[in-house]
């Protein structure tokens, strides 16, 4: 039986979706539910609700065969797996926000706050400007709004969250998107089916052309 | 200075049961070889840092645990054992006795990323069989390889193979620009940047190899047909064993590239023929890789054939270590 990793966060409910359009059941996998583990005979799987910043390290260890996590966790973890696909629904934007007209200047030095340090490394190595980054876990808005930092590098869906802090979106860095991520070995035992499940979402056009 | 039992990232230390199970497949593993006539190479763990630029790749050169010693030499620990062995024949090709049947057994030691399994101190036994070019050297190993991987427990094995220059043709045919950033998204599958490069790349990410073995060029449908033959011949003459054969070009993207190409994703042109690796049930590293790597002795400025693989003893034996 192959064991899928799915993420609690905001992924769960376009992931859930997908699976299903393509075939895969999963009956009584609910998106608000606290099993952590359950087995689904049906679809011959077994499934794994993680963290998403745990998803790629439980597949590319090989504890699942494969999973779904954001572009932006994969990204940062940067893991040894495969990417087949990824899914057109659930997008967002990995953008630096900050308050209104506070985009670095050319040889400026920042503070930037994020929980994605090693993207936001690679985005400075890049820019004009330096910046000393800030690991934070989470409200990353607040570091910005509370000055703990000039900008933020973070998750933009609708921009509420911003709107309502008075921040704004300074530049879009990356769009993010939920990724199919599969464990080479997996692959490699588990190839046809896992090409039927990218077929499916591709007839279904449920992943990125 | 507190005394702790703990040691560096990457490292780790085999006591009582862990210790003995290594030992014994070691032990085993040795008396497979020297049956077929392989004799030790025993190779240093310090070594000269310089040597091996053009030999490994940007990336295996960056991880060597390196530093200047007392005299002011550069020096680097033994992070691989191939190129090391290949650097201390090469001169001597010329009073070797051909063929050479050698194998080895250590550590290799490289600052690798805290990643699942990976140990920076890494256990490995290896064979080289030397001055056999052609296909009846590649069969030996690669059965010989099959048969060191199934030891003691004889799991259930998944061999997947390429060839050199497989992707060549199909690579060249893309723009220079593209080129690196496609060899990563073949690698990893990656349909939607694959499928931009066309029909037959997608074909070789879904199914391992082209619908038509034509669109790899002549060489390249060689090459396939020549890997066909290989697998059947060694699936003939292992019989005995639990082993499934995938033929997937793109697992090696990287690895078995013509040196213009090599050049866009920083891997030195090392193998030259069939490559495989290797993946133990249950355990998500492969145990083991080699394949066919004349290359490599030329580059050192000698003619000899070679081909040979390395096994990791505590993955395939399920340890802690994996």
């Amino acid at each position: 039986m192959m064991r899928l990793a799915l993420p609690k966060g905001r992924n769960l409910g376009v992931t859930l979706s997908a699976l299903r359009a393509a075939g895969i059941g999963l009956a009584g996998l609910e998106e608000n539910g606290r099993r952590l583990r359950g087995s689904f005979e049906v679809d011959a799987l077994e499934v794994l609700l993680l963290k998403d910043w745990d998803v790629p390290l439980y597949v590319e260890y090989g504890v699942a065969d494969f999973g779904v996590v954001g572009s932006d966790v994969l990204a940062e973890r940067d893991g040894d797996v495969l990417v087949p696909a990824r899914l057109s629904e659930g997008g967002c934007r990995l953008s630096l926000i900050g308050p209104e007209g506070s985009l670095p200047a050319a040889g400026s030095q920042v503070r930037l706050a994020t929980k994605y340090p090693g993207l936001a490394r690679r985005l400075v190595a890049s820019r004009s400007w330096g910046a000393e980054i800030v690991k934070l876990s989470g409200s990353v808005e607040l570091g910005p709004l509370l000055q703990l930092s000039d900008v933020a590098l973070d998750i933009v869906q609708t921009g509420t969250t911003l709107r309502e802090n008075q921040l704004v979106e300074l530049e879009v860095v990356e769009d993010v998107y939920p990724c199919l991520i599969v464990n080479r070995a997996s692959y490699q035992r588990y190839r046809s089916r896992i090409n039927e499940l990218v077929r499916r979402l591709e007839e279904q056009e449920l992943v990125l052309l | 200075m507190r005394i702790t039992s703990a040691f560096p990232t990457g490292v780790t230390a085999l006591l009582f049961e862990a210790a003995e199970r290594r030992r014994t497949y070691e032990d085993s593993a040795v008396t497979e070889l020297r049956s077929r006539g392989f004799a030790e190479a025993i190779l240093p763990i310090l070594d000269y840092f310089d040597p091996y630029e053009g030999l490994v790749s940007d990336r295996a050169r960056e991880e060597l645990y390196r530093f200047v010693d007392r005299d002011g030499e550069l020096l680097a620990l033994r992070g691989d054992f191939t190129p090391m062995l290949a650097r201390v024949l090469a001169p001597r090709v010329g009073s070797l006795e051909l063929p050479l049947r050698l194998f080895y057994r250590g550590d290799r030691v490289r600052h690798q990323e805290e990643r699942p399994g990976r140990l920076r101190e890494y256990y490995e036994m290896g064979a080289e069989l030397l001055g056999v070019p052609g296909r009846d050297a590649d069969e030996e190993m690669l059965e010989l390889f099959l048969r060191i991987l199934s030891i003691q427990s004889g799991p259930s094995l998944r061999v997947v193979l390429s060839f050199a220059g497989a992707l060549d043709r199909l690579l060249l045919q893309q723009p220079a620009d593209s080129r690196a950033g496609l060899l990563q998204a073949l690698s990893r599958r990656d349909r939607r940047v694959v499928r931009q490069a066309g029909a037959t790349l997608l074909q070789v990410v879904e199914e391992g190899r082209p619908v038509s073995p034509g669109d790899l060029g002549d060489e390249g449908a060689l090459g396939l047909a020549s890997l066909e033959e290989l697998i059947a011949k060694v699936q003939a003459g292992c019989d005995d064993l639990e082993v499934t054969f995938n033929i997937d070009l793109a697992e090696f993207a990287q690895d078995t590239l013509d040196p213009e190409l090599a050049a866009a994703s920083g891997t030195p042109p090392y193998y030259d023929g069939p490559v495989f690796k290797a993946y133990v049930e249950g355990q998500a590293l492969s145990a083991g890789r080699g394949g066919r790597y004349d290359r490599l002795f030329r580059r050192l400025g000698a003619d000899l054939a070679a081909v040979g693989f390395s096994v990791s003893p505590d993955r395939i034996l399920g340890g802690s270590t994996s």
